[in-house]
Formats: C-alpha cells, sequence, structure tokens
C-alpha cells in the first residue's frame, strides 16, 4: 500500500504564511484597540502601534530571508526586493507617526509630566535612549534598499555583498526590537 | 582595506559589482546616526546650544507649540541635521567610491562595533561622564 507524503514544501510555505498572518493579526489588536482606548489621543497611538507592529512583523520575516543571504542561497531577486521596501517604508511610517504621537507625549500634562514626576528615570533613561535608537532601523533599511535597486540580479555573482545585506537586515531588526520594547514599556507606564 | 579598483572582468553582465557604493551608503547612515548622538548631547548643555539644534527643525510640522497638544521641540532639528549629514555624505561617498572595490569582510567589523558604540553612545548612565569630560575642555560643564 503506497503512503504518499505531503508535499513538504508546499506545506512549509502554507505554515509559514498562517503564522506570519496569524502572529500579525493578534498583534495588530494589541494597539488596534488603543482607538478605543479612552483618551482624545487614541488615533495617534493607533497609528503608531499599527505601523511600528507592522515594521516589526515584516522586519522578521526579513530576518529569516537574511539567513538565506548569509548562507549564500539563491534568492528570489524581486521577492526580496519587494519586501525590503516594504519593509523601509513601514519603518519610515513608524518615524513620521513617532513624531505625530511625540508631540502629545511631551505635552501639556502628557506622559513626559506624569514619568518625569513620578519615575524620572523611565524619561531620562529609556526614552532618551528609545527616541533615538527607534530611527536607525529606517536608514539601515534604506541601505538594504539601496543594494537589492542598485546591484539587482547581480547580487548573486557577489557573495560577500549578499552578506552584508543579511548582516544589514539582522541590524535593523535588532533595533526595530529594542524600539518597539522600550516604546511599549513606555506606553504601558502612562498611555497617551 | 583594500582599495583597488576591481581588476577582475564583470561576470555575465555589465551591470556595477564594486562594493563601493554599498560602503558609500553604508558609512554616510552611520554618519546621519552619529550626528543623532552628538546633536542630541550638545543640546543638553546649555538653553543656548538646545535652542539652535532646535531652530534646523522649525520647519517640520508640529515642531514648535504648547499645550496638551505639544510639540516635537529640538528632537525635529536633530533629526533635520541628522537627515542632512547622512544624504549629502552619500552623495559625496558615492560619487568618490563608485568604481571601486572595498573589502566588506574587514568592513563588517567596523560597521558592527560602530553601531554598538552609537547605541552605547544614547545610554546616559554610561556616556554622560563623557560627554561632560569633553564638555569641560570645551568650556561648557
Amino acid at each position: 500500500m503506497a503512503h504518499d507524503a505531503i508535499d513538504s514544501q508546499q506545506l512549509t510555505k502554507i505554515l509559514i504564511r498562517l503564522q506570519a498572518g496569524g502572529a500579525l493579526t493578534l498583534l495588530l489588536m494589541l494597539v488596534g484597540f488603543d482607538l478605543f482606548f479612552p483618551s482624545q489621543y487614541a488615533l495617534k497611538a493607533a497609528v503608531h502601534g499599527v505601523s511600528t507592529i507592522s515594521a516589526l512583523v515584516v522586519g522578521t520575516f526579513m530576518t529569516h530571508r537574511a539567513y538565506f543571504l548569509l548562507r549564500g542561497a539563491k534568492t528570489n531577486y524581486p521577492s526580496l526586493r519587494n519586501w525590503t521596501l516594504a519593509s523601509t517604508f513601514l519603518n519610515l511610517l513608524a518615524i513620521i507617526s513617532g513624531n505625530w504621537i511625540y508631540m502629545r507625549y511631551r505635552g501639556q500634562d502628557g506622559p513626559r509630566d506624569w514619568i518625569l514626576q513620578s519615575v524620572p528615570d523611565f524619561h531620562n533613561i529609556l526614552m532618551e535612549f528609545k527616541e533615538f535608537v527607534s530611527l536607525f532601523p529606517f536608514p539601515l533599511m534604506v541601505i538594504a534598499s539601496f543594494i537589492v535597486l542598485y546591484y539587482k540580479n547581480t547580487l548573486h555573482i557577489r557573495h560577500d555583498i549578499k552578506q552584508f545585506l543579511g548582516i544589514i537586515i539582522m541590524s535593523a531588526w535588532f533595533f526595530i526590537m529594542l524600539g518597539f520594547v522600550s516604546g511599549l514599556i513606555l506606553a504601558k507606564l502612562r498611555f497617551v | 582595506m583594500n582599495t583597488d579598483k576591481q581588476s577582475s572582468t564583470p561576470l555575465e553582465t555589465d551591470t556595477p559589482t564594486y562594493s563601493g557604493p554599498v560602503i558609500a551608503a553604508t558609512l554616510s547612515a552611520l554618519l546621519g546616526m552619529l550626528t543623532l548622538v552628538v546633536t542630541h548631547h550638545i543640546s543638553r548643555l546649555t538653553k543656548g546650544l538646545d535652542k539652535l539644534i532646535h531652530s534646523y527643525g522649525y520647519w517640520m510640522p508640529g515642531s514648535t507649540g504648547t499645550g496638551p497638544d505639544g510639540s516635537i521641540g529640538n528632537y525635529s532639528g536633530k533629526e533635520t541635521l541628522a537627515v542632512f549629514v547622512w544624504l549629502a555624505t552619500w552623495l559625496i561617498f558615492h560619487y568618490l567610491w563608485r568604481k571601486q572595490d572595498f573589502s566588506l569582510r574587514a568592513f563588517v567589523a567596523f560597521f558592527l562595533g560602530a553601531l554598538a558604540f552609537l547605541m552605547l553612545g544614547l545610554f546616559h548612565p554610561l556616556i554622560d561622564p563623557v560627554v561632560l569630560f569633553i564638555a569641560g575642555l570645551f568650556g561648557y560643564a
């Protein structure tokens, strides 16, 4: 009796997409519900939250591409280009929306005033660290986008550039994660 | 770092395969990030320097203002200066190195070290004594 195995490549593809889609949906709920929080700045908070979570999920997905780049495996260039550009755009959106919500953070009786009065180190150390390291992923992803757009398919003949691209993507992910976690700590401490 | 022009013949295609443009893009981005770190520490030294840094960001909507809606404040100036340094140096470096080939293997160590340095340069408990020492040399602390 023959036992037909499942097409493992197809199954892996479906499971990866389900996992990524599920994670994105559930994580978006984490910030999407900001819209219903009792604050007149709920929209600003939600837009920043959605853009940063999206940047984090896409950035994490990109690290899986980075492993292949580091190993020198042949890469699907159009797909890599599209994901890199998407990640760059999401990081830019996170910065713009971050500036937008930062205004309220600094506003009269805003989170900064409360934190400085209650637990000043969270502003003086954590926020002053977070507001700058959160900017790092964007230029790093711009470099990644530049590399894929400039070298196009010739990437596969320069293994060192491909590896460097992988390292850039991994570095960007690290700073996305760092900024996201510190931002979440501050938002938990005092919502806008 | 090897700065010789690439001697090998292009493989399969005529499109560029020099690593110079990668170094140019990366180094300029690192300089932009360094600008963020430096302007941040400078703006904390005196009110005058804070105002000076802030003034570069006045073009940005929401850069000034008070009340519950707040403003971006001097952060707008730091971002502006960082973007200016990043893009200006990128143009220059790219023009200079677009047909140069460098060792990326050697550059990776520098790149990761620079990122770690920039990150730690934003952690006040660690960097403030250093900043105050340097500022003291210029009579600002």
